[in-house]
């Protein structure tokens, strides 16, 4: 399902018609048989495209750089977001 | 009974006409306005006026909608010499279209006053019919079809979302599609991973789907990366591709895809699914959101299942 999604946001992006899930999530639950959307907005404190970004270059993936390579340094900043994993794991 | 030749003049008595310089003064100076090439598609092939798109004289009512959603829309309708366009346009305003012109000597015209044509490169003749339920859709069309079989679209993972991804893209004829995934085909893949058959069990996962979807539509180049995403390879690799599809399976590959692809400017399409949970979204770099906005940090390693 969630593939499929994928494909079709694909497509409209590659041709350039619709409205893509930009800022919006999708999620679908198989047992209820459930989508819903949820708005998604900018972080400014992101790291990454947030207003004053500390990521500038894939450095931070880099092995050896600080422990967790994906992880950036807590200033303190991270939005509340932080505290909930996400519910979504592997594709597998 | 009425004769042609009265039908046209009817026409002509409700339809303004206006001629190639005119036309062309209009296109040049930006003015919104919807040109419509009512020959059948096989003229509309050999040439046309840019940028037109092609709704034959048959389908015009039924599909006028996809180009022109408002009717007060100024619509330019043309064939090849005009006659056929005159009485589409009649039948457009006794739809409700308020502004509708026709184009006086149609496209022969145009041509015989030296402006300038647009011709697509061709679809073979497969491809005209492979893809003819697309051309029937108005946002795709042939122009559409173009841009997909043109264009250059990264997986990352070739599992339970990669499979359905590129079984999809593939058919719908996505030009070029780079596959990615160091991993080897599981029986325990075979449930859900529909790129892998039972007899690739043991096979790398490109592999096997470079197979599938080189059987199911030719027109696809497939470019496969037996490996696993890293810092070392994805800037080389991703600097390639117009779009990029998440379908990993972990956090370290999906900030990673997320940082690159904000930084190389690629939209990443992104989904993941955990048991009977999913999630997709699109990352644009500053259109909306990215990853880290989403999840500013991974999960403490152990309470999220491998």
């Amino acid at each position: 399902m969630i593939g499929l999604v994928q494909a079709t946001e694909a497509i409209k992006l590659l041709v350039g018609f619709g409205e893509p899930l930009i800022g919006r999530l999708l999620t679908y639950d198989a047992i209820g048989m459930n989508f819903r959307e949820v708005k998604l907005r900018r972080d400014p404190n992101c790291p990454l495209c947030g207003q004053n970004p500390r990521i500038k270059d894939l450095s931070i993936h880099m092995e050896g750089a600080g422990g967790q390579v994906c992880a950036v340094g807590d200033d303190g900043q991270g939005a509340p977001a932080a505290s909930s994993a996400p519910a979504a794991k592997p594709g597998g | 009974m009425k004769t042609l030749r009265e039908m046209l003049a009817e026409a002509r008595r409700v339809v303004p006409e206006q001629g190639p310089a005119e036309l062309k003064a209009q296109l040049d100076r930006g003015e919104a306005l919807v040109l419509i090439d009512v020959r059948d598609p096989d003229e509309y092939r050999d040439g046309y006026i840019d940028p037109a798109v092609n709704i034959s004289r048959g389908f015009l009512e039924f599909r006028v909608a996809s180009a022109a959603a408002d009717p007060n829309v100024p619509i330019v309708l043309y064939c090849q010499t005009g006659l056929r366009s005159v009485l589409a346009a009649k039948a457009l305003k006794e739809l409700g279209f308020t502004n509708v012109t026709n184009l006086a000597g149609g496209y022969q015209r145009w041509v015989q006053s030296g402006l300038p044509i647009a011709k697509d490169s061709p679809l073979n003749t497969d491809q005209i019919q492979r893809y003819s339920r697309h051309f029937l859709l108005g946002p795709i069309g042939e122009k559409g079809q173009r841009k997909l079989l043109g264009s250059k679209v990264l997986l990352i993972g070739a599992g339970g979302l990669g499979s359905p991804t590129a079984y999809y893209l593939a058919a719908a004829g996505v030009g070029t599609l780079g596959i990615m995934d160091g991993d080897r085909v599981d029986i325990t893949n075979l449930q859900r991973q529909i790129l892998h058959k039972t007899s690739d069990i043991g096979r790398p996962k490109v592999e096997s789907a470079t197979e599938t979807i080189r059987a199911l539509n030719p027109d696809v180049t497939v470019v496969p990366y037996p490996v696993r995403l890293t810092v070392d390879n994805v800037e080389e690799i991703l600097k390639d591709y117009d779009l990029v599809i998440d379908g990993s399976d972990n956090f370290e590959t999906r900030y990673l895809v997320n940082d690159a692809c904000y930084l190389q400017g690629k939209t990443n399409v992104h989904g993941s699914i955990f048991q009977f949970e999913g999630m997709a979204t699109v990352f644009a770099p500053d259109r909306g959101p990215c990853y880290r906005c989403l999840y500013p940090t991974p999960p403490p390693p152990g309470l999220v299942p491998s």
